[in-house]
Order: C-alpha cells, then sequence, then structure tokens
C-alpha cells in the first residue's frame, strides 16, 4: 500500500463514522487528528464495526495487542497501523 | 490482626491496612503512584477540611472528580469524617448532575481537577450554599468568577490532618449513595450503609483469600456500585488498586499486562470487545488469579475465552442489583461442567452468598416451586433499608412475602429459575429495565426525555442492537412528530441523559404498532429492526 491508499483510507474512515456514529455526527467536525472515543462519536462497540469496516477495506487484520489503545482510537494512527502492522 | 465484625468501618479497613503497610503502595491513578501513608495523609487532609468546615446534619459528602487522586482520597476522607459518598460524575450531564447534587442534600463537594471546566456551571444551578473543597488546586482565580454564596477550600488551605482517624463504627452509618435510572424521569437514589458493605467486604475477602501482593484492576466509573468492590476489598487487605485510564476502558488488555493484575473484574461487555478485536489469545493474562464479572449477563463464550486467556485464574460470575450491595450471588465457571449448566447460553448466577437469602417468588408474593420462573426476591445484611427519601417506591420494592414477613424483601424485577444443581439462572426482566454496558437503565426514562424533547406522547425507545443476550444500546421510534429534527431531539436527550441512555438512532414512523392489548408492540418494532427495513 501506499501513501494514497492510507490517505483514501482515512477519507473512507470520516465517511463512516459520519453514517455510523452517534446521530448527529453529520454536525460535527471530524479531520484525521479527531479521538474517535473522547469525541464521543464512537462508542467502544461502534469501534470494534469500524476495525471490522477498515480490515474489510484493506484486506488485512489489525493487530492491536501492543499498542496503547489512546494510539489507536485516532483517525490517522488507526489507519496508519492498518496498514503498518497488518497481516 | 483485623477487627472482623458487622460494624468495623471501611475506613478502619483502610487505615490499619495504611499502619501495616505504610510503603506498600495504595493506589495507581494518572500515572502516579500513592503509598498507603501518602494517601492516608491527603485523605486525612480532606477529613479535617469536611470536619472544621462541613457544618451541616447531612451524613453525605459529594465526590465530583473522576479517575484522579482527588477521586479516591476524596471517597476516603468523606468516610474519614464519618459520612457517606455521593459520587458525581464528570462524564455525566450537568443538568443530571446538579439534579442528583440537589436530590442528595450535600452541602459539601469535593471537586476535582479534572471537573473545573464544568464547576461555573454547576455553581450557577446551584440555589444552596456550598463549601467546595478542592485538593488539587491552588489559585481560583483563573477558574472562577466571584461566588459570594459558596466556600472555597483550596490545597494550600486544606488542614493537616494530623488527627485523622477511623471513629465509632457503626452499621447504620452511611457509606454511601449511588443513583440509578428510575422510571419516572428522576434518577433513583439507593442509600447503603457501612454494614451492608461490610458484609460484602469480609465475605469476599475470604473466598478470594484477598492479600497484600495484590494487584486490583479499578475499571468501573464510581457512580457504578461495582467500583466500591475494587476499592474497599483492595485497601482492607493491603492491596493495590490499578486505576484504568479512560482511554484504556474499551481494550484493557495491554494495561493488565503492563501492571501485571491479579484481580481483574468488570463487566461481560469487557471480555465480548477484546475478544472481537483479538485481544484475547489464550494465555494472554498469566498474572491474573482472580476474574470477576458482573452487571449483565455472561455469555457462555465470553467465560470461556477469558478462562483460556487467564489459565491462572478463577473465573466467576457475579451478581447483584444495587440495592443489595454490589453483588450477592457468584458462580465458579467450569470449562468442563459449565457449558451443560448454561440456559440459553448464559451463564448461570449461581448460588447466594452465605448468610443472604433468597425467594422466588409469583406475582401474590408466594414462593414457586423448585424449576419454575418467578422473580427473585433478597434479603440479608447486605440489603438496602429503602430508597432515598421515595417511600412511596420502597413501600412498593421493600416489602414482606407470604411466610416469610419476619424479615423485609427487596423485589429484584429479576426472573429467575432454580435449576437441579440449585444455581439460580437469569432469565430477564419482569419490567422494561435494561442494561447497558452493566449500567442500569429504564426505557421509561428515556422515553419521558424522549417525550419532552419530541413534543409527542408518542415515542418508544427499544435495546438495540443486542448482541449475546446484551444490549449495546438502544433506538427510539416516534410518531406525530412536527418537523422533526433528529440532531436537535438527539442533543437534548444528551444534555439530560448519560451518553449510555441516549439514543443511536431515532425513527420516525407514520403511527406506532400497537398490539392486540393496544399497547405498542415493541416485538414488532425489533422484527423491523430485524429485518433492517427502517431507513
Amino acid at each position: 500500500m501506499n501513501a494514497v491508499a492510507e490517505k483514501e483510507l482515512i477519507d473512507l474512515v470520516v465517511d463512516w463514522v459520519k453514517q455510523n456514529g452517534r446521530n448527529g455526527s453529520n454536525h460535527t467536525e471530524i479531520s484525521e487528528s479527531t479521538n474517535l472515543l473522547e469525541s464521543g462519536l464512537l462508542d467502544s462497540f461502534a469501534f470494534v464495526d469500524l476495525v471490522l469496516f477498515i480490515e474489510n477495506c484493506t484486506r488485512q487484520k489489525i493487530d492491536l495487542t501492543d499498542v496503547a489503545p489512546e494510539e489507536f482510537t485516532v483517525v490517522k494512527s488507526l489507519c496508519h497501523l492498518a496498514f503498518q502492522n497488518g497481516h | 490482626m483485623t477487627k472482623q465484625n458487622s460494624s468495623r468501618s471501611l475506613i478502619r479497613g483502610f487505615l490499619e491496612s495504611a499502619e501495616r503497610f505504610p510503603d506498600r503502595t495504595a493506589l495507581v491513578v494518572d500515572g502516579e503512584s500513592l503509598t498507603y501513608s501518602s494517601l492516608r495523609r491527603l485523605a486525612g487532609r480532606i477529613a479535617s477540611a469536611i470536619a472544621e468546615n462541613g457544618h451541616t446534619r447531612s451524613p453525605l459528602v459529594a465526590v465530583w472528580a473522576h479517575r484522579s487522586q482527588t477521586a479516591y482520597a476524596g471517597i476516603l476522607g468523606s468516610l474519614g469524617a464519618g459520612k457517606g459518598y455521593v459520587p458525581l460524575n464528570p462524564k455525566f450531564p450537568l443538568e443530571r448532575t446538579c439534579r442528583m447534587l440537589a436530590l442528595a442534600g450535600c452541602t459539601v463537594l469535593i471537586v476535582g481537577r479534572e471537573c473545573l471546566g464544568q464547576l461555573s456551571g454547576l455553581l450557577g444551578s446551584a440555589d444552596f450554599p456550598l463549601t467546595l473543597i478542592l485538593p488539587e488546586v491552588f489559585d481560583l482565580g483563573e477558574f472562577l468568577p466571584s461566588r459570594p454564596n459558596h466556600r472555597f477550600i483550596t490545597a494550600g488551605q486544606l488542614p493537616s490532618g494530623e488527627s485523622f482517624s477511623s471513629g465509632e463504627d457503626s452499621a447504620s452509618a452511611s457509606a454511601y449513595l449511588l443513583f440509578t435510572s428510575g422510571s419516572t424521569g428522576v434518577p433513583k437514589g439507593v442509600p447503603i450503609n457501612q454494614g451492608n458493605v461490610r458484609s460484602y467486604v469480609d465475605y469476599i475477602c475470604r473466598r478470594y483469600d484477598v492479600n497484600e501482593h495484590d494487584r486490583f484492576s479499578q475499571q468501573f466509573d464510581l457512580t457504578f456500585d461495582l467500583s466500591a468492590h475494587d476499592l474497599f476489598v483492595c485497601w482492607e487487605r493491603g492491596a493495590c488498586l490499578y486505576c484504568v485510564p479512560e482511554h484504556s476502558l474499551m481494550a484493557p488488555a495491554k494495561f493488565i499486562r503492563d501492571h501485571q493484575v491479579t484481580m481483574w473484574f468488570s463487566v461481560p461487555s469487557v471480555a465480548g470487545l477484546l475478544e472481537k478485536m483479538r485481544l484475547l489469545p489464550p494465555g494472554c493474562f498469566p498474572s491474573l488469579r482472580c476474574s470477576l464479572f458482573c452487571g449483565e449477563p455472561l455469555p457462555a463464550a465470553y467465560a470461556a475465552s477469558w478462562q483460556e486467556a487467564a489459565p491462572n485464574s478463577i473465573v466467576d460470575n457475579l451478581y447483584g442489583p444495587t440495592e443489595a450491595t454490589i453483588a450477592i450471588t457468584h458462580y465458579r465457571w467450569n470449562s468442563q461442567k459449565s457449558p451443560g449448566e448454561c440456559l440459553n447460553g448464559i451463564v448461570p448466577i449461581g448460588q447466594m452468598f452465605e448468610g443472604q437469602q433468597f425467594r422466588i417468588t409469583d406475582s401474590r408474593g408466594e414462593s414457586v416451586p423448585i424449576g419454575e420462573v418467578g422473580e427473585l426476591c433478597l434479603s440479608g445484611s447486605q440489603v438496602a433499608a429503602g430508597y432515598w427519601n421515595d417511600p412511596a417506591k420502597t413501600r412498593q420494592q421493600f416489602v414482606r412475602l407470604p411466610g416469610a414477613r419476619e424479615r423485609i424483601w427487596y423485589r429484584t424485577g429479576d426472573l429467575v429459575q432454580r435449576d437441579e444443581a440449585g444455581n439460580l439462572c437469569y432469565l430477564g426482566r419482569v419490567d422494561h429495565q435494561i442494561k447497558i454496558r452493566g449500567y442500569r437503565v429504564e426505557l421509561q426514562e428515556i422515553e419521558a426525555v424522549l417525550r419532552h424533547a419530541c413534543g409527542t406522547e408518542q415515542v418508544v425507545s427499544v435495546p438495540w442492537p443486542v448482541n449475546s443476550g446484551t444490549a449495546e444500546g438502544v433506538v427510539a421510534f416516534v410518531s406525530g412528530v412536527k418537523g422533526f429534527d433528529q440532531a436537535r431531539i438527539l442533543a437534548n436527550c444528551g444534555d439530560v441523559l448519560p451518553d449510555y441512555m441516549v439514543p443511536k438512532k431515532i425513527y420516525l414512523l407514520d403511527e406506532l404498532p400497537l398490539n392486540s392489548n393496544q399497547k405498542i408492540d415493541r416485538g414488532e418494532l425489533r422484527k423491523l429492526l430485524l429485518e433492517g427495513a427502517l431507513a
């Protein structure tokens, strides 16, 4: 994957959050630096759904075993992880 | 040796541990460690501040703090001053917090630094004078305009706390007051006394042989009564409490490993989330020796996965409503035997704690034969005496039963069945109460807020989605709303309700389906959701 693919993934994730996040997400500013949990846009169940969505997009599993949660709940770092340690 | 009796206060348990283990770590929170002696010192200063300034007959002090030193020292300080504590949660809407404060009748409020951003709003709503204790704030000037009605005690003004002692033991003294969702739209207060918690703590310490080398997780928010287990069981035996940071709550696997936690306690949903994220591989938690789950039905699949992930740990399913103090039944998971004892894929809630009593009753309060379904009623030293300032609700739920009139029974509203092995199995509710992430939610409370926000009586809320028998949230259906604006309605809900009670979606229908009794047909609505027939 290249940087463009990662950027595309960020856009896909932002769109997914707008559609599937807490109601009213359409009216909330979402960017690549948004923390999806702290912002209240996603709850923990929805976050798991998002991870599955990303894995479906990249066709790679994301390994979160040794990653601190504060790192993988931000849009950009989550998408980066999807390529960094996917297997 | 520790003194064991039913009136031994919770603060005595902590202080005796501080005496025995002054240099052991009592608390790890927000990246800092506090020894028993340093936590005792801070709690003592807060206790002295309450005693010197809390000229009030109120038996309660409110603690508005979250996963901080002030949260834990504030609770200990309140108990040290002979008061019960009322936990308030900065994650809750300010309106709800103000209402809880007023309902509790507290005039002393301990405030964590993490709540300062909301403090001005709270004081603007409080129409009674408060004494505010701010143990981590030295200069108020930058936070607040002049508030002459209220008194502020900042960190530099706290007394020395040298004379901190446990005072007199009294089983009837208040331990804490918690608020749960109320069907009338007003949060319902459950007062728990020292004797209630003492019974629980002593039993649990014996059952799990808790010792000073244990490392306890502290996953629950303090407004959730299961947090009282973490704090008081841990400190009773000189163990260390590890507060899980907010950002690790969803996926605490790394936290458990990093801190070599030995005693885990959470709602089952956490296990489910870890499993879905593939963070629960076999053998990943070798440090755990006790894994306890409570707060919602435990799916057998989660128990089995957790047992494999924590091979050195026992896995216990606990059950108990807030009114019966944290938990009152337990069931030990056994990989061979338990799958055959589960009902509908849910782990039994098991047997009563020693010394506590139960009945399973029909709608007239008569006991049902073994094997039949009925409402679980509870009695014993862990069961509260009633609701806070609500005699009508108390009379309704705390009753005398035919053939057992010598004691008061708490009607849980939970439907259970006793199996051949004598285990209690949870089957559901007699009413519209549900659990979301372990939080009790009265659907009527959500609907009351929705009616106001939508300007219509035609509202109904449904738990959705439901996976492995566990509700992950709520969606709502409304009809007859003029100028339907979902975002505005949800924003209004968010102003009043905690996030877990705010509907994930609101569907506008031409009319709500009715059943043959002309009541709203919730089953039909669930069917629409299942079929994905809604836009």
